[in-house]
């Protein structure tokens, strides 16, 4: 075999051989996984405060396509802030209920966007119901994660509006 | 009644703590939960009308060890929400200390505003802790010029009864309503509030006019039927200066 090619596939075998016995990177603790995604929520969370400062007053003046933009900006925040946190490694010991946690996240979103739809679509009442769905649904998640101690992670209705 | 027996009181379980069910935010290990209602869930868009309000709080370590104690309660609620105490008798903190509710109702019934019940774990040294269940009597009062809810709170099992003031403070922001309660440190350190849940409702004529505690309304668009609100929000502070709180959103029916 000439030279060259023998110290390539030499190389190569000792990178190949240097990965499969590197360390496998640990799971975080619960704490960790707070903490990181906390810091992720924070920013978001606040910045949802401010889209959708005056939502309620634009629904009770019946301004809905000004309260659309606004839920839109929602969804659009929370949608990104999921993408991001639902990408951070999990504990072991919790990666069952942090799959349910997720679920209901997703869910959030896509009430989030349907009110956009509705109040787009100038349906007051369709939007009504799914906001109290939407409210229902983000108390679930929390009851998830209670333990978990989330504050910006956590739904909190009073940030919307 | 002994002083000592109000150590014991129930007073600090005000601060909103206990096993109430609704929203629950965890800390650490300390668990806070909030729930209530108001009726009429229909009322009207343009103006207020009588409510009642019912408000269940407690406190709950995850663990189930010693609750920690409470030094403050805030209890706030929407600034839609109305207290009216025009033409209201009061009742002092002095009418009712070391009485019972029967003495507290002869002495201040035309104040009264409410009823309810209270649990506090109590941790004596050297001794597992035992509950304490205390009948509530919320009356109108006056605290050097701020208004005020004046709470009785009486147990059979030990004897005890304390009194404490929640001062009514108007704050701008959501809610804008907060009821603030400070617990003395002369209850001691044994009293750990963990539940408490009151009824608050009162009408009353004055100046041949009806009027009622506490009022609410629904204001909302007419072609919307119902909408969400944040109701109440319960804050604790602890002994160590740590707060936890937690708020609950409701919905009310327009009409």
């Amino acid at each position: 075999m000439p030279r060259p090619i023998a110290v390539t596939l030499s190389l190569l075998a000792a990178a190949l051989f240097a990965a499969a016995t590197a360390p496998a990177a640990e799971a975080p603790t619960r704490d960790e996984y707070v903490a990181t995604l906390e810091k992720v929520c924070k920013p978001d969370a606040l910045a949802t405060q401010r889209a959708m400062k005056g939502a309620r007053a634009d629904i009770k003046a019946e301004r809905f396509e000004a309260a659309a933009k606004k839920f839109a900006r929602a969804a659009s925040i929370f949608g990104g802030t999921v993408k991001q946190i639902s990408a951070v490694p999990r504990p072991e010991a919790d990666v069952d209920r942090l799959a349910r946690w997720f679920t209901y996240l997703n869910r959030q979103e896509s009430y989030l966007r349907k009110i956009t739809e509705a109040l787009r679509r100038d349906q007051p009442i369709k939007a009504q119901r799914l906001t109290a769905r939407f409210i229902h649904n983000g108390n679930l998640a929390n009851n998830v994660v209670l333990a978990f101690g989330f504050d910006w992670c956590s739904f909190k209705f009073s940030r919307y509006g | 009644m002994r002083r000592g027996a109000i150590v014991a009181l129930l007073l600090a379980a005000l601060a909103l703590a206990g096993v109430a069910r609704g929203e629950r935010v965890q800390r650490g290990n300390l668990i806070v939960s909030l729930d209530g209602r108001f009726a009429p869930l229909a009322l009207p868009r343009d103006r207020t009308a009588p409510v009642s309000v019912q408000l269940r709080a407690g406190l709950e370590t995850a663990d189930r060890s010693v609750l920690p104690r409470v030094t403050q309660v805030e209890l706030g609620i929407p600034g839609q929400g109305v207290i009216t105490t025009r033409g209201l008798p009061t009742c002092s903190p002095r009418q009712l200390r070391n009485t019972t509710s029967a003495r507290a109702l002869e002495e201040c019934r035309p104040a009264l505003i409410g009823t309810g019940r209270m649990l506090a774990q109590v941790k004596v040294p050297h001794q597992p802790p035992f509950a304490v269940h205390a009948r509530l009597l919320a009356f109108n009062g006056r605290i050097h010029g701020r208004r005020a809810v004046i709470v009785h709170g009486i147990s059979l099992l030990p004897p005890t009864s304390v009194v404490l003031p929640f001062l009514i403070h108007l704050r701008p922001g959501r809610f804008g309503t907060v009821l603030v309660a400070h617990l003395p440190a002369t209850l001691g350190p044994w009293p750990r509030f963990a539940r408490f849940e009151m009824d608050l409702f009162r009408r009353y004529t004055y100046r041949n006019e009806r009027f009622s505690y506490l009022s609410a309304s629904c204001p909302l668009p007419k072609r919307v039927t119902a909408g969400f609100f944040s109701f109440a929000k319960a804050t604790f502070t602890l002994q160590d200066g740590h707060r936890i709180s937690t708020g609950i959103a409701r919905s009310c029916r327009a009409r």
